[in-house]
């Protein structure tokens, strides 16, 4: 459906390039209108459909979505992007947040949250991240930064309840508000040194080897790294996200791991392997050495970690740190493994965080590792679930966890990383440790204490059911999005696919 | 016969997937009856492999029964499969001694039943995929899949100290197939440059061209994840803990068969991809100092031992030792003798360890201390465990001695001092095992507690009879076992030799295709 | 002469292995049913002996050059190595198997009777029928791995048969000892094996005994390598110095099985292998002098310990170890055939005195249970004056006796003086000096042999009982299921030696009255032939004289006169002294203390081998294996969770805190870029 191209010299196209945003931010608006009305007093109780009202929606914005990927864009520079890197990120942004509907249902009522507010919030959010990675223009990005940021800010503070979050929350804002100084600083310089925001002038500008790079434009990166890896929590940038993940309420905190650390991690790779390819010889260091810090630096923190729900926290940590592994390597295969693997660990970490809510239960008391005991033999389909999200985190074979790493170190080896290759795995050994570990509580130990009754609401049954069987798909059958992957990524770099070569 | 129903064709999937769906029939099905759905499954399988044995065509020395079909084709992984003289023996062997181990479990295992047999089948699902993967990732997803089954076998129902012996074995075991993986990557990477085409297929990848530098570090991280698995001093800690904690039919398993795959990758792997390291001096001789060490310094260790069962445990390295200078000497008898090693080795150890557990089973301890004088209370048992003890020390007239016979000598061809030293290996056998017979079996009967303790039953009679037959028809008539293996083993000896000849010192052109297979069964 | 086809030989060894598996199944199925085993354990040796000697007369009727072999499936083929299933028909192979069948036909026999109230009845007579299966595979296997297989299988079976009464700790130790000690000389048969197939490419007799000659140089470096290398296995399976310690504890046994295994065949199958190996070895001078200087040493130092024992058994199994001494001084010294007459006639006589201790010690026994007395029925000092209870035991052991203390015309004395004969007249060629020595160690120890089996004829059957009051009512003699194979050797023990008597002592007054024939040589001619070849080609002709002067006959005179000078002197002596019985008589002192404790051997093995070896095993286990090596992986596991715990501890909660990390990595990355 090759159809019509856009052109922004036509101020209406913004709108067509826009669409998925502007239906959300739309629906967002209606969320909260429903609720305002039909709950009449600010205290009376919200209505109970609205988390599915919220996931329609996301479907339409998915639609909408969809439909981009029929449009082609007139200049490639255009401030918003039509590639469809940016639409596969959507998807993934889209589906963190239907994951987060699915498994705050009933939660947030049994917490006594605010609906519509949260509900409006993460759409909100959802719309932020899709801005974030979906423009060529680094004025843009930054607002839309902000969007996704202070929703997230506000939702990790969301039970009101609880210190635990309120504490978290502002730690996440202090230190957010640090880091996007830092990010703007970053732009203000490349700015300076580029004379243009936009990403593909800045590449052009750079030129392909770098000729055309001011001394200014290092510094400019490494700022603009920092507010980066701020939001990807990489190590020694991380130090907020075990606070704030496990202040927050599990479903939020679900929300943060697979969405806004996917939203920075689209950005992250847009800006690097479009605006910046040209010094790739120069931020290589860079991306090498975070990447090892936060995979090292954190596997080793997560093994000794006796909260479950800290534990996911450093462990998603950790994935930033393989992730950054694919940035580094800052070739097609790099981006599209980046993007592989964001999908796995959307599937991935919204399950294990919804078992963990489960288990958690009530007022999430029981986030202990020893809470876990004999889970395995007291609710087996949970259990296993459990089991098979963390074999997938873990990376072991038939789950997406193992293509999305194999695909990182291929991409790395091909790279001529093989260095960093050998740290991945290595990592990745310590992290089959304390993965393990949840196994071994699960299915070692036998139930012990009073049988606590474990209450799994719809929603979260088809979150859990949805992220396994999308872990073992793209375990078993990942080549339709293998591929998709690598196109998107293609594009994004305006090259040719390797694809279709053999 | 066998073509008429398409045997050839769908053989080597059955073997994988028979248990798979074995599997899902125990966990559907209810407790009490789980042990005879899996003993079922299991039976099916050995017979559904049965033909290989007869069906094999020992002239050719290529991959027969093979497979392709596309699984991931944009990578170029494709479904794989096929059987050499490498891997049919090995593959018979796991699938015959399926029965033998979930029919030895019968009454060791009393709780959560259902999980046990499940996790039981999943394993051979993986080690026999890991046999007949002709993909180098299919091969390495089976090879990391089998862990998971055993971590779970180890960790759920094995002894005291069954969590750390669970995760030791994990994590050993993990850190040498991780570094494996990147290997793998690193040739399909390079295969690609060279030729655009991306493929897994082991029989591309044998043909990329590599630098000696590239060579060595592949070797390494190649070796290390095999050197573990075998395992080779001093890799083999993990394996006493394991074997110790395991329970009876894991112990089996582990010893019988997945330490197997250790000597199938030297053979499959190491060999025939990176020939000029595997027959560099250094690395050979490292290799075989590493070989003698497990012969001797763990079958020292091994006589010391309180533990019965660590006590074997220490033995396999001690055996497997001898399969390291088999398979390094580069000698069609070393190679032959590595491989009888292996299959005699996968015999009267897993008998062992049966044996073992049916004593577990009756007094609840493994410490030889505790027993003592039960050939006159169980005369059968003593029998079948003398006959075995002496097997697996290597009494001719036993597979036993075939092995380390074929092995010692084929390493004295080009290594006489290697096998010299490693041939004392046989003294410190009767060192090590003899004593524990005698306390065992012999001396005064002066427990107590063993007075009352009953001989075989017919179960275990028939668990054990076929494991005993095996042994002695392997010494002495192991013609149908070292014909299978020989054309495949004198291709792979071959292959290095071509490779390593000057003439392929220049290593910027491909080295000619090794011979696939015969017609019908073309890999690739 | 007519064409030589073997009848039923597979048949032979075939026999023995059926009766053992049957005789297993009874053992299981009735163990308490003595008929089966009664009637099966002896036939089937019975027949294969039958077998034998059909064959035998076949090919007395052909005169037989080349060997018969007959193929019966591929054993091991890989590459070049091709080891058949075969079984080669010689005449060295034939003159074992008579032996072995038919002396363990009688022993089986007698076993009925000692064996008669023992509980493992049908086990014992499976045990006994194994050994006869791999002694023969010994004795007929066509190329040295099936040998091997033999080689082991006895060793298995001995172990099986010393520790038979397994529940007596001693037993199943001394079966333990055997097998291990067997073992090392093992490991020497293995290496001679591959040095063998590297250099010859088939271990196959005819092919090595036909290109060894072409391919080695005389006294070259590989070839006695080779042949030292065997010579170890030969020593650890015969009870050479210093690997003969086994044989002593192997006492613990069923006595008959000490007769069959440890006197009559098994020990003797190292004698075997060298003449076997006649064409290596004959090639390698060196190799020969050690093995004759082994086996010298060993005839006098077993010797010298046999005079001072007292345990009936013990006695026997140190002048086994003697004669097997002497047996290697004649195969050492290049005399084959020598030593395998002396292997043939000791086989006679050794297996007569082992089954009439057997006998003895049997009635002992008797007579103490029926007075339920703990005292030692196997020490002499126990016994005295039995020839009155048992007179035809009496007179069978001393013929073994006199045979085997050389007195003419028992068969020890043409056997032995030749060997002794031999060791002279090879003194040529380079060790010349060196085969006079042995040629006067044997002399001496034949001397010993006469006094100290002297001894143990008066100790036990001269003077008076020693028994005790009540038991002496019980003692009777031995039922005739086991007197009557004693009389069979007997007469073997004293017309074995007629054929082979050498020509000097044939055309000597009165020594002359048995015929000089030299038939043993010369059927064992057609084997022995290149190795004396060989010999003369390289060391040259033998020396007719004696080193100091004299010939073969004066010699053989000679020993003959002080044998029984020897026997006379000691029987009249001791028959006057008094013995205490064991409980009254304190154990010597000095250098006789030194004897009695056979030097001390054992301890100074268990101090310098044993000792250390379990030290460091332990040392590896508790230190080396559980310490260094697990120690580095725990210590890996260790250092990263300190290291973990380290940085959850920077996760200090403070904002300030996580600004400042958020400042410095911002640093890092400038550093980054910038350096």
């Amino acid at each position: 459906m090759q159809g019509l191209t856009i052109d922004f010299a036509r101020q209406t196209d913004f709108v067509l390039a826009l669409l998925p945003e502007i239906v959300l931010s739309v629906w967002g608006m209606l969320v909260l209108m429903v609720d305002v009305f039909q709950k009449g007093s600010r205290t009376g109780p919200s209505w109970r459909g609205l988390g599915w009202f919220t996931l329609v929606g996301l479907v339409l914005a998915a639609a909408a979505n969809w439909w981009l990927g029929g449009l082609s864009e007139a200049n490639l520079a255009g401030s918003i992007a039509l590639d469809s890197f940016r639409i596969f990120s959507n998807f993934i942004f889209l589906a963190s947040g239907a994951f987060f509907v699915l498994i705050a249902d009933r939660y947030l009522d049994e917490e006594r949250m605010l609906l519509g507010e949260i509900y409006a919030l993460i759409i909100f959010a959802t719309v932020g991240m899709m801005a974030f990675a979906g423009t060529r223009d680094l004025m843009i990005m930054f607002i839309a930064l902000e969007l996704m940021s202070v929703c997230v800010y506000v939702l990790t503070a969301a039970n009101r309840r609880d210190p635990r979050g309120a504490e978290g929350g502002l730690k996440y804002f202090l230190l957010g508000a640090f880091a996007s100084a830092f990010f703007l600083f970053g732009i203000a310089l490349v700015y300076g040194a580029t004379g243009t925001v936009n990403l593909a002038e800045i590449a052009a500008t750079i030129g392909v080897d770098g000729i055309g790079a001011s001394p200014l434009l290092l510094p400019a990166i490494a700022l603009i790294a920092v507010g980066f890896a701020f939001k990807v929590s990489a190590v020694p940038f991380h130090m907020w996200t075990p606070d704030a993940y496990e202040g927050a309420p599990v479903p939020v905190t679900t929300f943060m791991a697979v969405g806004v650390k996917s939203a920075a991690f689209a950005a992250f790779v847009r800006v690097f392997l479009t605006a910046f390819p040209g010094v790739y010889d120069s931020w290589d260091v860079l991306a090498i050495w975070l990447a090892i810090l936060t995979m090292v630096g954190a596997n080793l923190t997560a093994l000794v970690q006796g909260d479950v729900k800290r534990m996911l926290a450093y462990s998603s940590v950790a994935h930033a740190g393989y992730l950054l592994v694919g940035l580094a390597a800052a070739n097609v295969l790099g981006a599209a493994s980046v993007l592989f693997y964001l999908v796995v660990y959307v599937f991935m970490t919204a399950g294990s965080f919804a078992v963990l809510m489960v288990v958690a239960g009530q007022g999430e008391a029981r986030t202990g590792l020893e809470w876990f005991s004999g889970l395995g033999w007291r609710a087996p389909v949970l259990g296993a679930a459990m089991t098979l999200f963390l074999l997938s985190l873990a990376g072991f074979p038939l789950t997406g966890g193992f293509v999305g790493k194999v695909f990182i170190l291929r991409a790395a080896i091909d790279q001529g990383l093989i260095g960093l290759a050998v740290a991945l795995v290595l990592a990745s050994l310590i992290s089959y440790y304390y993965y393990l570990r949840v196994a071994w509580y699960m299915w070692f130990r036998e139930p012990d204490g009073e049988p606590l009754s474990l209450t799994v609401s719809p929603g979260t049954r088809v979150a859990i059911a949805a992220a396994a069987i999308g872990v073992l798909l793209l375990g078993i059958f990942p080549g339709v999005l293998l591929d998709a992957a690598e196109r998107s990524a293609a594009a994004l770099m305006h090259l040719p696919t390797m694809l279709g070569s053999n | 016969m066998l073509e008429s129903i398409g045997y050839p064709g769908w053989a080597l999937t059955a073997l994988i997937v028979v248990p798979l769906i074995g599997m899902v029939a125990v966990l559907a099905g209810d407790e009490a009856r789980a042990k005879h759905t899996a003993l079922g499954f299991t039976l099916v399988n050995a017979l559904l492999s049965l033909p290989l044995w007869f069906g094999f065509n020992a002239a050719s020395g290529g991959m027969q029964f093979a497979v392709n079909a596309p699984w991931i084709p944009g990578w170029g992984i494709w479904y794989r499969l096929g059987v050499d003289g490498i891997s049919v023996l090995l593959v018979l062997l796991l699938t015959m001694l399926m029965p033998l181990a979930v029919l030895g479990s019968y009454r060791y295992i009393t709780r959560r039943e259902r999980a046990f047999y499940a996790n039981m089948l999943l394993l051979e699902t993986g080690v026999v995929g890991a046999f007949m993967a002709l993909d180098m990732f299919l091969f390495f997803v089976f090879f990391e899949l089998m862990l998971v089954p055993m971590y779970f076998i180890i960790g759920i129902w094995g002894g005291e100290r069954r969590v750390y012996a669970a995760i030791k074995f994990f994590l050993f075991t993990g850190v040498g197939s991780l570094l494996m993986l990147v290997g793998i990557l690193y040739l399909f990477f390079k295969h690609r440059a060279l030729t655009g085409d991306a493929s897994f297929a082991y029989f591309d990848l044998l043909r990329v061209p590599l630098t000696f530098t590239e060579q060595y570090w592949l070797f390494g991280g190649f070796a290390l994840a095999f050197l573990i698995k075998l395992p080779v001093f001093p890799f083999h800690t993990w394996l006493p803990d394991a074997h110790v904690e395991a329970p009876t039919p894991g112990s089996v398993l582990l010893a019988s068969v997945l330490l197997k795959l250790g000597g199938y990758g030297f053979l499959r792997f190491l060999l025939p991809l990176f020939p000029h390291a595997a027959t560099h001096p250094t690395i050979v001789g490292i290799l075989m100092f590493l070989g003698i060490m497990g012969i001797i310094y763990c079958a020292w260790v091994a006589a010391v031992q309180p533990d019965a069962k660590k006590l074997i445990a220490y033995t396999s390295v001690s055996h497997m030792g001898f399969v390291v200078l088999g398979i390094f000497a580069l000698t069609i008898q070393g190679a032959q003798g590595a491989m009888i090693v292996m299959l005699s080795h996968g015999l009267s150890t897993g008998a062992m360890f049966l044996l073992l557990g049916m004593l577990y089973e009756r007094r609840h301890t493994r410490l030889i201390a505790d027993f003592g004088g039960l050939a006159a209370v169980a005369p059968l048992m003593a029998t079948a465990f003398i006959i075995t003890a002496f097997a697996s020390i290597g009494l001719p007239g036993t597979s036993g001695f075939i092995g380390e016979f074929l092995a010692l000598l084929g390493t004295f061809q080009t290594h006489p001092w290697v096998a010299i030293i490693a041939a004392t290996g046989v003294i410190f056998a009767a060192y090590y095992m003899l004593p524990m017979v005698q306390r065992i079996w012999f001396n005064r009967l002066d427990h107590p507690e063993n007075e009352r303790l009953p001989d075989l039953s017919r179960r275990e009679i028939a668990v054990l009879a076929p494991l005993i037959a095996g042994m002695i028809w392997m010494g002495v008539y192991p013609k149908p076992f070292l014909d299978r293996t020989e054309q495949t083993l004198v291709q792979v000896l071959e292959t290095v030799e071509i490779r390593t000849s000057p003439g392929m010192a220049a290593l910027n052109v491909l080295p000619p295709a090794p011979q696939a297979a015969d017609p019908g069964a073309a890999v690739q | 002469m007519n064409e030589f086809h073997p009848t039923l030989l597979w048949a032979i060894p075939l026999l023995p292995l059926l009766g053992c598996l049957i005789n297993m199944v009874a053992a299981f199925g009735a163990p308490e049913r003595k008929t089966i085993p009664t009637l099966v354990g002896p036939s089937v040796v019975g027949i294969a002996f039958v077998i034998a000697v059909v064959n035998f007369v076949g090919m007395l009727g052909a005169d037989l050059h080349a060997p018969v072999v007959e193929r019966y499936f591929q054993w091991i083929a890989v590459g070049s190595l091709q080891i058949d299933a075969a079984l080669q028909l010689d005449q060295l192979s034939i003159v074992m198997t008579l032996i072995i069948t038919g002396v363990g036909f009688l022993i089986h026999v007698f076993s009925i009777g000692y064996m008669k109230a023992d509980p493992g009845y049908a086990r014992y007579f499976s045990y006994l029928n194994l050994f006869v299966f791999f002694m023969l595979v010994l004795v007929l296997g066509s190329s040295y791995p099936l040998m091997f297989v033999g080689w082991e299988g006895v060793g298995l079976c001995s172990y099986l048969l010393i520790g038979f009464w397994f529940k007596d700790r001693e037993k199943a130790d001394a079966g333990k000892k055997a097998f291990i000690v067997n073992r090392i000389g093992d490991v020497g048969f293995l290496i001679a094996m591959f040095m063998l197939f590297s250099n010859l490419g088939t271990l196959d007799f005819i092919p090595i005994f036909e290109t060894a000659p072409a391919t080695f140089a005389y006294g070259g470096a590989v070839v006695t390598a080779i042949t030292l290398f065997f010579f170890i296995g030969a020593v650890g399976k015969s009870a050479q110095i210093p690997l003969y310690v086994w044989l002593p504890d192997a006492m613990a046994g069923p006595t008959p099985v000490s007769a069959l295994i440890h006197a009559a065949t098994m020990v003797t199958a190292g004698v075997y292998l060298v003449a076997r190996s006649s064409v290596l070895f004959a090639l390698a001078p060196v190799s020969q002098i050690t093995v004759a200087g082994i086996g010298a040493l060993t005839a006098l130092f077993a010797a010298t310990i046999g005079l001072v024992q007292t345990d009936i058994k013990k006695v026997l199994a140190y002048s086994t170890v003697s004669q097997l001494g002497y047996m290697f001084i004649g195969v050492g010294v290049g005399a084959f055939a020598a030593g395998i007459f002396h292997l043939m006639t000791h086989a006679f006589f050794k297996a007569l005195l082992f089954l009439g201790s057997g006998a003895v010690i049997h009635a002992m026994h008797e007579a103490l249970h029926h007075t339920h007395s703990h005292a030692d029925a196997q020490d002499m000092r126990n016994m005295g004056g039995l020839k009155k209870y048992m007179p035809v035991t009496w007179v069978t052991m001393w013929i073994g006796t006199l045979a085997i203390a050389g007195i003419w015309p028992f068969a020890g004395f043409f056997s032995k003086d030749e060997i002794i004969w031999m060791a002279a007249a090879h003194a040529v060629g380079p060790f010349e000096t060196w085969f006079r020595v042995v040629w006067v160690i044997a002399l001496i120890a034949a001397l010993l042999t006469a006094f100290y089996m002297t001894r143990l004829m008066v100790m036990t059957f001269h003077g008076e009982n020693r028994t005790g009051e009540r038991e002496r009512g019980y003692l009777r003699e031995v039922p005739p299921v086991m007197w009557v194979p004693l009389v069979v050797l007997a007469v073997l023990s004293v017309v074995g030696g007629w054929i082979n008597v050498p020509e000097a002592i044939g055309h000597m007054p009165i020594l002359g009255w048995i015929p000089h024939s030299e038939w043993l040589h010369e059927w064992l001619h057609p084997l022995t032939e290149t190795a004396d070849g060989i010999m003369l080609q390289n060391a040259g002709e033998l020396a007719e004289q004696a080193p100091l002067g004299g010939g073969a006959g004066m010699w053989a005179a000679i020993s003959f006169a002080l044998a029984t000078a020897v026997v006379v002197i000691t029987a009249s002596t001791l028959g006057r002294r008094r013995f205490l019985p064991a409980d009254q008589a304190e154990t010597p002192t000095g250098f006789l203390g030194v004897l009695y404790n056979k030097w001390y051997v054992d301890e100074i093995y268990d101090a310098i081998v044993v000792r250390p070896v379990l030290a460091l095993s332990r040392f590896f286990a508790r230190y080396i294996d559980r310490g260094v090596i697990d120690g580095l992986a725990n210590g890996a596991g260790y250092a990263s969770r300190a290291f973990g715990w380290v940085n959850s501890r920077v996760q200090t909660g403070l904002v300030n805190g996580y600004a400042f990390m958020i400042v410095l990595g911002a640093l890092l990355l400038l550093a980054f870029m910038l350096g």
